[in-house]
């Protein structure tokens, strides 16, 4: 513990202190800027995380934290007049959608392109950046923005809180099925940004929509930060559909925050990829608030090189009738390193609870390591939560029946890891992401 | 359905059958509190050698260091300067019953100790508070060369065996607990198994808490030599007192090639007492280790039996049943450390809360760099029988190779409607349905325990259930 903290030469209190000094100098409604005030207090207070802390004693953000002062959380982006500004990499994961779909783009710190699909207009939905959104819509965040992610949560979450920059806002009203889908992505250019943004997905009761965030980067020399934090809020008997696909370049750190509230009778299919970054630390934590709620959780993660991937779900069981059903599937090779953390919570009171939860974990080489650690706190009787845990090798007789049938090992070996994440592949709502994620694993497995 | 509104205590019977007490027994009794003076004042009336001396004063500095664990259940209530560290019951440790005096004798008698040395065991030891106040072991094993004394005795007797491992599987700096226990430790079992010599009937030791106020620390250290097996059994019970005891005990076994050993624990302390536990074993080249632990009492248990499994061929195993009734938290599991290739572990966990209580299960799979074609599977199952009770499952898998399969699998339910109206059906009342169901839930791991205790732990659960299905 002593040496972390003497070798984390920076102290965060003074850095956080200049930097929200500018952050807090933005045009915002006051109540945003108090936020920003009370984060930067809080991070001030915390510091970075210590590896005493149940949820950083496996991930070790050291290199990161001492190179704080050479981060900027200000980068601005190239002037961007319309798509062909755009990195050559976003376009071509776009795909010629960008008529037809809700919108936002963001680029470092801010958000560069944003648009309704003139259907989506139609129909009331609000699609644009936070920016926007606290100027034009504060009545929909003022009770939203940060009720969900607590800034005390860590140090990272508090910083992030301060220095909010970016991310977008989404608002489908009542009984409104949204009629094409949204997708908003996040970029980051070359070494040295710091990027904190936060989205806000509003659907009111019975309200229906597809949402895909993507986060891609080019590969530097360095190192870049994504501090994010998404939160959902679900009406009752609302349905979302919401993917994440992270595929940042070797560069970046990413740590973030997602949090789903779901309503009566509400409905969320949740699907998450992690892919690229050096470290990755993501928290998702769905809340089954009203009875009957329900949430589908399906992961993937696959590394290489010295990847190190750190996901933590929380299922919290708040009412009664609810069902929520997770599997993360994760897949190392080379050096690449996985902890995955899962509980389930299920309140007093919370009877007729189904909860599962599993995690499947395939290994590819004798260096990669996988952690594994699903929990329950279960405080109520009339329940069924079952949660189930593997870890292991390719299967040496599967291996066999492929390569006996003429097929070289490394296609025999592609096809199993394929099958292994087809289940969760299978399950993204865009056919154009679900080529890419096949495509992205023929390549990871070189 | 609901079980709620439980008309009887879950451990019903136990202040008539354990929780007596006798007038206070003691010829020695330190003052309350724990420091320097205490730990070498306990160390001079043993008359042990320097270095044991020494290595205690050690201890209560690294007691002293250690922060108190940030996880688990809270410990906080715990007065460290409240509590009585060695009682001495007696001057002199009894070879046979009839110079165990009277008091303690008649106790031992209520718990049915004797009469089962004579029925089904090889050996007995029995500690009253800080002392092993009687140990006989049978003479044909003795013949044989296997040991079993007081750690105290072993430690005069045999001197040089008894330095080679003490210490050396859960040192003093391990955790807070054993820092404790190293400093001020007292009484518990020695044994030594020589090579292939097979121990028929189990040795029992049998624990039991007196005083008021008062900690016991014992410290066991088991060795099975070279295809040697031994089946070693505890059970502790502890007077019903309003202000809380503290048992912390260190436990250390190491099972040579080949060899082969089963340790069973009956936990059935009052429910005042805090029992934090270390255990840990080390199992050589196809060596086995078997855990069957089972928690009934105590007010908090912290204890996570473990084995390491250090060579090819070795296995684990840890069998773990975790009561927790009214204001009871149960923070049972086991840990298995795979270090070797071809090691194998399996552990199974049943636990039930009811009335409030919290039982959970919390465990670790860890297979080190090189321990290929390692296997584990781990099953937890939880029945939660009231509303107000709580269970816990928290396993950890840290796993550095690919070649090997580890599966965790764990469930929380209720007893079913189904299998409750089924033996309805068949005109079973619902409260003896109810007893049956848990009987069966928790068979897997009873089954395993020696005939007289599984007769028992039925017994306890029967009266457990009764007037419960409401």
């Amino acid at each position: 513990m002593t040496t972390a903290t003497a070798t984390a030469a920076l102290d965060l209190g003074a850095w956080i202190a200049d930097a929200h000094a500018r952050a807090g100098r933005r045009d915002e409604p006051s109540w945003a800027l108090d936020q920003r005030t009370a984060a930067a207090g809080i991070a001030r207070t915390l510091g970075f995380p210590t590896r005493d802390l149940e949820l950083w004693r496996r991930i070790d953000f050291r290199t990161l934290e001492q190179a704080f002062p050479s981060l900027d959380p200000f980068r601005k982006s190239p002037a961007t007049r319309n798509l062909d500004d755009l990195p050559a990499a976003l376009l071509e994961r776009l795909g010629g959608e960008s008529g037809r779909i809700g919108l936002v783009i963001q680029r470092n710190t801010e958000v560069v392109l944003e648009q309704t699909a003139p259907e989506l207009a139609k129909q009331g939905v609000i699609v644009c950046s936070l920016e926007r959104a606290l100027a034009q819509h504060g009545e929909h965040l003022r009770e939203r923005l940060g009720a969900l992610i607590e800034p005390d949560y860590d140090g990272y979450s508090a910083v992030g809180a301060a220095l909010r920059s970016g991310g977008a806002f989404v608002y489908v009203p009542d009984g409104v099925e949204a009629a094409v889908p949204i997708r908003l992505f996040h970029w980051l250019d070359g070494v040295g940004a710091l990027a904190a943004p936060r989205t806000v997905i509003v659907l009111g009761k019975n309200a229906r929509a597809t949402i895909v965030e993507e986060q891609l980067s080019d590969s530097a020399e360095g190192i870049a930060l994504h501090l994010g934090g998404t939160e959902v809020f679900l009406g009752d008997d609302a349905k979302l559909v919401y993917g994440t696909l992270q595929e940042w370049g070797r560069h970046v750190y990413h740590y973030s925050n997602q949090r789903a509230r779901i309503g009566r009778g509400a409905e969320v299919q949740w699907i998450q990829t992690i892919l690229g970054g050096r470290m990755v630390k993501t928290n998702s934590y769905f809340d089954l608030n009203g009875p009957g709620a329900q949430a589908f959780v399906h992961g993937f993660m696959f590394g290489d090189g010295r990847q190190q991937f750190h996901l933590h779900t929380l299922q919290r069981h708040l009412a009664d009738h609810c069902t929520s059903d997770l599997l993360i599937k994760g897949c190392l090779k080379d050096r690449a390193r996985s902890i995955y953390q899962g509980l389930i919570q299920v309140a007093e009171g919370a009877q007729r609870t189904d909860a599962y939860q599993a995690n499947r974990n395939l290994l590819l080489s004798d260096t990669a390591r996988a952690d594994s650690i699903p929990g329950l706190e279960i405080l109520a009787n009339d329940v069924r939560c079952t949660h189930g845990a593997t870890i292991g090798s390719v299967d040496p007789e599967q291996l066999y029946y492929l390569m006996a049938r003429g097929l070289p090992r490394t296609e025999a070996q592609r096809l199993i890891v394929e099958g292994f994440f087809a289940p969760v592949i299978d399950r993204i709502p865009l056919e154009g992401i679900r080529d890419h994620l096949r495509q992205v694993i023929q390549r990871k497995l070189g | 359905m609901s079980i709620a509104d439980p008309k009887l205590d879950l451990r019903e019977g136990y202040t008539e059958k354990y929780g007596f007490h006798d007038s206070d027994q003691f010829v020695f009794k330190s003052r309350r509190g724990l420091d320097r003076e205490i730990v070498a004042q306990i160390s001079d009336m043993k008359g042990e050698p320097a270095w044991m001396r020494d290595y205690r004063l050690k201890a209560l500095e690294i007691f002293e260091k250690k922060p108190m664990p940030t996880w688990g259940p809270d410990l906080s209530t715990i007065d460290f300067q409240n509590i009585y560290y060695y009682v001495k019951p007696t001057s002199e440790e009894a070879k046979s019953w009839e110079d165990v005096p009277a008091d303690m004798k008649r106790t031992f008698d209520k718990l049915g100790i004797p009469e089962a040395e004579q029925k089904f065991l090889s050996g007995v030891g029995a500690q009253y508070d800080s002392e092993v106040v009687y140990h006989k072991i049978k003479e044909h094993l003795e013949k044989q060369g296997v040991i079993f004394l007081s750690c105290d005795h072993a430690l005069k007797e045999h001197e040089e065996l008894f330095k080679q491992y003490f210490g050396t599987i859960i040192p003093s700096t391990d955790n807070k607990f054993a820092a404790l226990n190293s400093a001020v430790w007292s009484g518990g079992s020695f044994i030594y198994v020589p090579k292939g010599v097979k121990v028929d009937v189990p040795l029992q030791a049998y624990f039991r808490i007196n005083t008021k106020d008062m900690g016991q620390f014992e410290r066991t250290l088991i060795i099975v030599d070279e295809g040697a097996f031994v089946h070693y059994v505890e059970g502790c019970t502890a007077p019903t007192y309003s202000s809380d005891s503290l048992h912390s005990a260190v436990v250390e076994i190491i099972v040579k090639p080949g060899a082969r050993c089963r340790y069973t624990t009956i936990q059935n302390w009052s429910n005042n007492v805090y029992n934090l536990v270390t255990k840990r074993a080390v199992a050589y080249r196809d060596a086995t280790m078997e855990w069957v632990d089972g928690n009934l009492g105590s007010k908090i248990t912290q204890k996570y039996p473990s084995v390491y499994m250090m060579e090819p061929g070795a296995h684990g195993e840890i069998l773990s049943i975790a009561f927790a009734g009214k204001g009871q938290h149960q923070d049972a599991g086991g840990k298995v450390i795979h270090c070797a290739p071809n090691t194998t572990s399996k552990i199974i966990s049943k636990s039930i809360s009811k009335d409030g209580g919290r039982a959970g299960y919390r465990g670790l799979v860890k297979v080190q760099k090189g321990a290929v074609d390692s296997r584990s599977t781990v099953n937890c199952d939880a029945l939660i029988l009231d509303e107000k009770s709580r269970s816990d499952t928290y396993p950890y898998m840290e796993i550095e190779e690919d070649r090997v399969s580890i599966g965790h699998e764990a469930t929380v339910s209720k007893i079913g409607d189904e299998q409750l109206f089924y033996l309805q059906s068949r005109g079973i009342n619902k409260e003896e349905a109810a007893a049956m169901i848990v009987s069966g839930f928790i068979e897997p791991i009873v089954k395993e325990l020696p005939m007289e205790y599984a007769v028992e732990m039925n017994r306890l659960i029967q009266l457990q259930m009764e007037g419960s299905v409401g």
